[in-house]
């Protein structure tokens, strides 16, 4: 059996370019490694057993109701495979002094100047994206072995920022490499309002608020959709678009190889269990590091490039932490989203903890609730390190739940009693469960030296990879992390106009 | 975790292990930083050291080379990867010049790959890679090692050198042919001889460990006294490189590690070693830009060039028809043997084909008054001395 192109991984960037590739007539073969679809979005980990430990229905690593950017809604036509409007998600951000909630643009339960303050920093952040918004729907521009200084030039070119307007883009240039305590303090004073942009800003990367670049991935978060689907419903509307253009799907299929024919050019994959697939284009789903020095293998590769593989900054710093409840908290409506990080400050502690290789004392989080039969706390809990002081212990794991549900009681009172079973993922559990070096929540740090023409490293920073016919298309790659669908939508048309010019 | 306490670095450059001999010797005092260790530039005149190596023997300290082991079940693998030539074809005992290149094609280095034995290689190169080659290594199952300090190597260059070594106890070298390897043993020593060098003549490269060093230096200096044996500086070795064709890093070309503006690093089409590049092995680094590079007409070239007058064109401007500025020298020379004024010139493309009318502008200072004056240069072969002892086996005895 031959096939036009095979997508390793399934995770919803590997769905997404397999849609687009079918949309464009090939016939595609979709080859993941775990029990079911979704990767990180949608696969849930069977239940670990840690902690007080059960046999619940398992984890899900995003658990937050999230959306995919407009272009690939839009561009696969998904509204017609069951995605429905979405839901706007507001965010309870929790503080000593009673909570504030945020919905794109407006706060409730901060100072009417506060709330002016942040419509203002809102509707301003939200311009500046713009051009970064437009920006993140292509494939980078190249580098063409430019220097340093002309990096920015080009970098201020592709992203069309003349079309801002002068002032406008002083304001960006002067914010862009910034730090976004910085931003949020002059704007909005401290308080759990700026406590919860900046734990958005930072969230599972390894930049506290003080960090320079840290402006940058809020304005990346800004651009994306303000609302959100349950990740079942966005999971299914994508196997049906992979399935209407004759995509084929297979699991429990883990790939061990990438096949390069003598001519250097992918010819395929083997699976682990030795059976092989043909297809004279390759897509991978997987972290950069893992497609190259695993997957396709340092003989096929500049040592360059593999310096750059190895040394890609991309330890993981969120923890996933399920809470099975006896009852639903009556402070957290559904739908919801609770962050705890009442002060920047906050974030910022949390973050030196983490920087030394040590558990935070007082997590920050965000949660929601999943109901069912069994009603769950889904927590994220960032700057929790890779691997505490070495490796991960029962002890460690332990204090993480024991912080993680103090911190919790503090924001829904009494919620430490309801409690009935704790299910922990730690970046470590990340990693070894879906193959994911460092198991980092963007498949590599979202800093400005693996942003854009640089993600995740300069030369194969336009999915293409140095063997001909094979590809990136996973978050390792512009624009990144998140639920976007935006790499695998990149990456698939990349791939495909490649495939013109050689026809 | 305790910090390591570390032994200071000795400030400035640091003797090498025939410094005793080489200082005696040094009647000028020059001497000049090599890899941090103190070389010699001159000891006597230079006339009198550039003879040598053209009529008798040399012995010129090589020890500041930077030296690499690298050995393991995929040290073959490793080199291949490293340089452009196919060094699967090179067989233990033997030596191949060959250069590396990185991903974009440009050459990081030169240097001599010496295959000790089916498992074991050793690097000789002008810059340091340690570091170039851990990247390039990585993945793969060898030890690299880097040998620099830990052995000494000495020169032996010239027509009588053969007879030299022989006198000196080291029989059988006579059947070394050009790129050989054999190891000796002198007195309680192990010494690796390999026949190579930089000056286009006759020559050997011995390899020992340092303590073997001065007791070597003075058994060769007593042999070789009936067959005009001398102790030579840098700047005879860099006249008979000149004309030798050999080309120097940081002189005729800037490694891709060094340069630090855009456009400034050199691939080897450029430099006129396409026949080191061995596009038809399978993947090695630089090789899918080696490929586009090889299907295009490289942007310019470094040529030998021959000059008329007798002046050397040190720093000058190559010049078409006397007016357009199509390149420049970065070696340049007055061969005292084969009376011709050559040069190593960098030449932009259009004008290497078409070759005719080339000027060079060389400027002369006569008593603090300067003057310049256009000469008439042609491009030549690179190699302008070659010798015929250079490659005879078993080589004459004089
Ligand atoms: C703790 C945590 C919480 C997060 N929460 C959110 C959130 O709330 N909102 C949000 O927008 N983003 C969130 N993210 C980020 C988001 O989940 C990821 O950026 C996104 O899911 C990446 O999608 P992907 O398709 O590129 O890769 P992945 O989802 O990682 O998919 C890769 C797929 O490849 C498969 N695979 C691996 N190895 C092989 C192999 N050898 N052969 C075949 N298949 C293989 C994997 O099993 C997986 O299915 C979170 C991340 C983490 C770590």
């Amino acid at each position: 059996m031959s096939w036009d192109a095979i997508v390793v991984g399934a995770g919803h960037n590997g769905l997404v370019a397999a849609a687009r590739l079918g949309q464009a007539g090939r016939r595609v073969l979709l080859l993941e490694a775990l029990e079911g679809p979704g990767g990180l979005l949608g696969a849930p980990a069977a239940g670990q057993g840690a902690g007080s430990g059960g046999t619940g229905p398992g984890v899900r690593i995003a658990a937050q109701p999230t959306w995919l950017n407009p272009i690939v809604t839009m561009g696969l036509g998904l509204d017609r495979y069951g995605l429905g409007p979405g839901v706007a998600q507001p965010t309870r951000a929790w503080g000593p002094d009673g909570p504030v909630t945020l919905t794109a643009g407006s706060a409730l339960g901060v100072a009417p100047e506060t709330a002016a303050a942040y419509a203002a920093l809102h509707a301003r952040l939200r311009r500046l994206a713009g051009p970064l918004a437009r920006f993140m729907g292509r494939t980078p521009p190249p580098l063409n072995g430019a220097g340093a200084g002309d990096l920015l030039a080009l970098a201020l070119d592709g992203l069309a920022l003349r079309r801002l307007g002068r002032a406008d883009m002083r304001e960006l240039l002067r914010i862009l490499l910034s730090n976004v305590w910085d931003l949020l303090e002059d704007s909005l004073g401290d308080g759990p309002l700026a406590g919860a942009l900046a734990f958005d800003a930072t969230l599972g990367g390894a930049m506290g608020p003080r960090s320079p670049g840290t402006v940058l991935p809020l304005l990346y978060r800004l651009a994306g959709a303000p609302r959100g689907a349950d990740p079942e419903i966005l999971i299914g509307a994508l196997l049906k678009a992979v399935a209407a253009t004759g995509g084929v799907l297979r699991c429990g299929a883990p790939v061990a190889r990438i096949l390069v024919g003598d001519n250097d050019r992918a010819e395929g994959v083997q699976l682990e269990s030795g059976e092989e697939f043909r297809a004279p284009l390759v897509l991978s789903n997987l972290h950069p590091r893992r497609t190259l020095t695993g997957l396709l293998g340092v003989a096929h590769l500049d040592a360059e490039d593999v310096r750059r593989a190895r040394l890609m900054a991309t330890r993981g710093m969120a923890a996933r932490i399920d809470l099975r409840l006896a009852t639903l908290p009556e402070a957290l409506p559904a739908g919801t989203r609770l962050v705890v990080a009442p002060r920047l400050g906050a974030v910022e502690a949390a973050f030196d903890g983490a920087k030394y290789g040590g558990l935070p004392e007082r997590p920050v989080l965000e949660a929601v609730l999943v109901p069912g039969a069994v009603p769950r706390l889904a927590v994220t809990a960032t700057f929790v390190p890779h691997a505490p002081a070495g490796s991960w212990t029962g002890k460690s794991r332990g204090t993480l739940e024991t912080r993680v549900v103090a911190a919790l009681d503090e924001a829904l009172p009494g919620l430490r009693s309801e409690v009935t079973g704790i299910e922990t993922m730690t970046p470590d559990d990340i990693e070894a469960r879906y193959g994911l070096p460092g198991g980092h929540w963007h498949h590599g740090e979202f800093r400005t030296d693996q942003m854009l023409m640089l993600r995740p490293f300069a030369r194969v920073a336009r999915y293409r990879l140095p063997v001909a016919g094979l590809y990136l298309c996973g978050a390792g790659s512009h624009p990144g992390g998140d639920i976007t669908g935006l790499p695998g939508w990149n990456a698939a048309g990349q791939a495909l106009k490649d495939e013109g010019k050689r026809r | 975790m305790t910090p390591a306490i570390r032994q200071p670095e000795p400030l400035g450059l640091v003797p090498g292990p025939f410094h005793d001999r080489i200082a005696a010797l040094n009647r000028q005092q020059g001497w000049t930083g090599w890899m941090g260790h103190a070389s010699p530039t001159v000891l006597d005149t230079v006339e009198f050291e550039y003879f040598a190596i053209r009529n008798g023997t040399t012995l010129f300290d090589i020890s500041p080379m930077n030296k690499y082991r690298i050995a393991g079940p995929d040290a073959e693998a490793v080199v291949n990867r490293l340089v452009t030539r196919d060094i699967r074809k090179l067989k233990p005992g033997r030596v191949a010049y060959a250069i590396w290149c990185n991903a974009e094609g440009n050459v990081v280095d030169d240097g001599t790959v010496f295959r000790l034995a089916p498992n074991e290689f050793r690097l000789c190169c002008q810059e340091p890679q340690l570091g170039w080659l851990d990247d390039v290594a990585w993945g793969y199952d060898v030890t690299i090692t880097d040998d620099s300090a830990a052995i000494a190597a000495l020169a032996v260059q010239g027509p009588t050198s053969c007879a030299v070594l022989k006198a000196a106890g080291l029989a059988g070298v006579e059947e070394l042919k050009p790129f050989d390897i054999r190891s000796f043993r002198v007195e309680t020593h192990d010494i690796m001889v390999s026949r190579t060098g930089f000056t286009g003549d006759l020559g050997y490269e011995l390899w020992m460990a340092p303590g073997a060093a001065l007791g070597l230096w003075d058994r060769l200096m007593e042999a070789g006294r009936v067959r005009g044996i001398r102790a030579i500086g840098y700047a005879a070795v860099e006249m008979a490189r000149i004309e030798a064709g050999f080309l120097l890093p940081r002189v005729d070309f800037l490694s891709s590690q060094t340069h630090l503006r855009p456009g400034r690093a050199r691939n080897p089409y450029e430099l006129g070693l396409d026949w080191l590049v061995a596009l038809d092995k399978p993947h090695f680094n630089g090789r899918r830009a080696l490929l586009a590079l090889s299907r295009q007409r490289p942007a310019r070239r470094l040529v030998t060039i021959e000059i008329d007058r007798d002046k050397p064109a040190h720093h000058a401007f190559v010049y078409h028809r006397k007016r357009r500025e199509v390149g420049f020298v970065t070696s340049a020379l007055w061969s005292p043997t084969v009376k011709r004024n050559i040069a190593c010139a960098w030449i932009e493309a259009p004008w290497v084909q078409d070759g005719g009318d080339l000027w060079v502008e060389i400027y002369r200072q006569r008593e603090l008054t300067w003057n310049r004056r256009m000469a008439r240069a042609r491009i030549v072969e690179r190699r302008v001395f070659d010798s015929a002892r250079r490659r005879a086996t078993p080589p004459a005895d004089f």
